[in-house]
């Protein structure tokens, strides 16, 4: 028996470390016990256990995530105590000391972000540790994260990673810079919008701040707890100790007691590569696999073609109650309600590197179809067909290239994006043309650059390539 | 009790729910695109019996979907009940040929509304038959497809061009490069090439034997297709540019280089809807600028 694991607990440990001590091998003694195969049992370790680790740094975290790898420096460490409660006996297997949970920050050259973890760390505070299978959770509204049972965590004592004094120095970020999970964030910015208003927390009014901050890489909503004297639309501010929170999917930066602002002076602000005008300006388009690589972004542009019209796009019916979209005038919530009509339009924006799902509310439906919502009542009517709307609305957009602005968010089926603005972009084509004959350059340039270059390429590469298929 | 979501699918599974790019692909790079084996690729997604079908070109791109806008120059009713048609979307660099069946009802029901010829914008994805060795058919069955106006064509053909010539620049930069397989693929993810092409351009340059020879093919293509654009036209005389190109496409089909009947290319132009004063307008302009002649009084020849 032990000749036939053999091979496949050193794969194990080629790929996993240290399987004894994680409690590995325990689990896959358990799966031999139940009779599976060594081999299957083999690949059922390696795909838990993550043979394949995505490594990610701070900046990359995003809630929900699984099974990736990241390395930092523990800039604080604490632990707690969590008694069992009633009815829930620990699991089997979980060693005594997981009814402990050590929670702390961990911080990279990207960021840092809080951590919790249920098994005691082989590192302290000024350590740097590597930990395998990791995976993060929204916590009160951050993202956090999560050292499990099945996480593997090493201390690694040689590391790019900055010192304990670089990385509580908390260096300045752009604002497009500023991750998801950041747990305190220095940057200047302009403040581009402001409100006050008054919201119910835990039971009592509370004043806040909400508005938007920019510069000249990005923006980003805010919203302070605490009042914020001689500070208004246009200021320029220097934040320090900032939090960030996800609302709804948005980052959001949060601006708490223990945040440190203060104005810019005029003489410093002259310096920086932006103003309150020109961080207000329109954002210039975004290729969208930039906006897609990005777990959420917002206030950006893109631009492409609408290639599909999705099913549920032109005339609904909402609940008055909720605003939910209802079918047959019963809302799942406040059941059977007099809808109240609405339009929107659903469709696929793609312009060739990536693809967004966007929502147009009424007014910028309308804006598109070049219809109101009246008009498109009176041809539902007039028409036999169910989908006279939807079918009239993907004859007129099918294929039609718009601009879009507004926010973008990421989740398991793609990229969505609440548009806030359309255009037709009216950019000049014949300028783009020149700058491309420009990049295609001459006939009689490329051709000898190219027989060059091609000699060369053949020079180096000169054994014949396998089951090549020559196309020229 | 704690979860540990060991039992929620991992990233990469979900991550192919994610709807698939349409890529912006001339029909010169299209057609010359071949199979990609599965057992090329690099990464996770080699092993998944799942992902689709994929093509790869010449230059690396590597594609299922694509966006294609250009004009409709035939269209075919095939198959026994009128249910599969067989269309032919023209390009400034050549010719898409596009497939529609019962499966694909949302194009096929625009096709028999469709006039000829037309700009058409479409969606679909990318077949490949490979009947015997050295003759391959690369198609594209139609998902969804819509007429639209001339400047959605010029569009597409400009943001065409930019994502066709920024391949062509990393495609040359990798050959200048020396580097193969997996060191040049860290290459260009370090210039910031996308993870997928610097993927397709090492794959394709194990395989190519003179790789330069279609880049210079292609760029030539562009160069000319992008002249051929005329912003400045008022709609209908692109249209009439795109006509005269039909004449011109409809000339050759009917055996133009070994001369033609004129009375009788007359009528089969007009009765692909091409109004008749406009065809003798388009002949005698060929015949102008001399690219066919009169061999004969009644025959028309393409010089060529």
């Amino acid at each position: 028996m032990d000749e036939k694991i053999a091979p496949h607990l050193e794969e194990l440990t080629r790929a996993l470390g240290d399987i004894e001590e994680t409690g590995i091998r325990a689990e896959f003694d358990k799966l031999l016990a139940y009779r599976v195969p060594p081999d299957v049992a083999k690949e059922t370790i390696l795909r838990k256990f993550g043979g394949k680790c995505k490594v990610l740094k701070v900046k990359d975290l995003s809630a929900n995530l699984k099974s990736f790898e990241i390395t930092g420096r523990i800039l604080d460490l604490g632990e707690k105590s969590i008694r069992p409660q009633n009815g829930i006996t620990p699991q089997e297997g979980v060693q005594e000391g997981s009814s402990k949970l050590y929670t702390g920050i961990l911080a990279d050259d990207t960021g840092s972000v809080s951590f919790s973890s249920w098994k005691e760390l082989p590192g302290s505070i000024g350590d740097v540790i590597s930990i395998r299978n990791a995976y993060t959770r929204i916590w009160q509204n951050r993202i956090r994260l999560s050292i499990g049972e099945h996480s593997l965590v090493s201390k690694v004592s040689d590391s790019s990673v900055p010192s304990l004094s670089e990385l509580s120095g908390n260096q300045a970020k752009k604002i497009i810079d500023i991750g998801a999970a950041d747990f305190s964030v220095k940057a200047v910015a302009s403040v581009l919008q402001l409100t006050h208003r008054e919201v119910l927390v835990k039971g009592r009014q509370s004043k806040v701040v909400s508005g938007v901050l920019g510069d000249e890489t990005g923006r980003l909503p805010f919203t302070a707890w605490i009042e914020l004297p001689g500070i208004d639309i246009g200021s320029i501010i220097l934040i320090e100790g900032a939090q960030i929170r996800v609302f709804r999917g948005m980052p959001s930066v949060n601006i708490l007691s223990s945040t440190r602002i203060s104005p810019v002076k005029p003489e410093e602000s002259e310096k920086l590569a932006f103003n309150f005008e020109s961080a207000g300006r329109d954002p210039l388009p975004l290729r969208m696999d930039e906006i897609s690589s990005r777990d959420s972004m917002f206030d950006v542009a893109a631009v492409g073609n609408l290639i599909s019209i999705r099913p549920g796009s032109g005339i609904i019916s909402r609940c008055p109650e909720c605003g939910r979209v209802i079918q047959k005038a019963s809302c799942r919530v406040h059941g059977k309600v007099e809808g109240i009509r609405d339009m929107r339009i659903k469709a696929v924006l793609d312009d060739g590197t990536g693809s967004i799902s966007v929502t147009f509310p009424r007014e910028l439906a309308e804006a598109i179809y070049g219809k109101t919502l009246e008009e498109a009542e009176q041809l539902m009517l007039s028409d036999v067909s169910k989908d006279a709307v939807y079918e009239d609305l993907r004859r007129f957009l099918t294929g039609r290239c718009l601009a879009v602005r507004g926010n973008s968010s990421k989740s398991e089926y793609g990229t969505f994006f609440t548009a806030e603005k359309v255009w037709v972009p009216d950019d000049d084509l014949a300028v783009r043309v020149v700058e491309l004959l420009h990049r295609l350059g001459q006939d009689e340039e490329d051709g000898q650059g190219i027989d060059a270059q091609d000699r060369d390429a053949q020079d180096r590469n000169s054994q014949p390539s396998n089951g090549g298929i020559d196309l020229a | 009790m704690r979860r540990t979501g060991t039992h929620s699918p991992p990233m990469e599974e979900l991550t192919l729910l994610k709807r698939e790019v349409a890529k912006r692909v001339f029909a010169k790079e299209l057609e010359a695109c071949r199979e990609l084996e599965k057992s090329s690729r690099l990464d996770f997604q080699a092993d998944d019996p799942k992902s689709p079908n994929l093509l790869i070109s010449p230059l690396g791109l590597i594609l299922h979907r694509v966006f294609i806008v250009g004009v409709i120059t035939e269209l075919d009713s095939i198959g026994t009940q009128n249910d599969m048609w067989k269309a032919r979307i023209v390009d400034p660099t050549g010719a898409f040929t596009i497939y529609a069946g019962q499966y694909q009802s949302d194009a096929s029901v625009f096709f028999s509304t469709v006039q000829i010829p037309a700009f058409i914008a479409l969606t679909g994805k990318v077949r490949i038959y490979e009947p015997e060795p050295e003759s391959v058919f690369v198609s594209i069955r139609a998902e969804e497809a819509n007429a639209v106006d001339e400047d959605i064509r010029n569009r597409w053909v400009v943001d065409t061009a930019e994502q066709t010539v920024e391949r062509l620049e990393a495609f040359s930069d990798a050959l200048a490069s020396g580097y193969r397989g997996e060191k040049l693929r860290e290459y260009l993810l370090d210039k910031g090439v996308s993870p997928e092409l610097a993927e397709g351009i090492s794959i394709i340059l194990e395989r190519e034997r003179a790789p330069q020879e279609f880049a210079k093919l292609l760029r030539a293509s562009i160069r000319e297709g992008l002249k051929s654009l005329d912003f400045d036209s008022e709609n209908t005389e692109g249209a009439n540019a795109d006509q005269k190109e039909f004449v011109l496409e409809l000339l050759k089909e009917m055996g133009g280089y070994k001369g033609v009947d004129y009375g009788a290319f007359v009528d089969a132009a007009v009765s692909r809807g091409i109004p008749e004063e406009y065809v003798e307008e388009v002949v005698r302009s060929f015949l102008e600028d001399g690219q066919c002649y009169e061999p004969r009084i009644g025959i028309i020849r393409l010089v060529g």
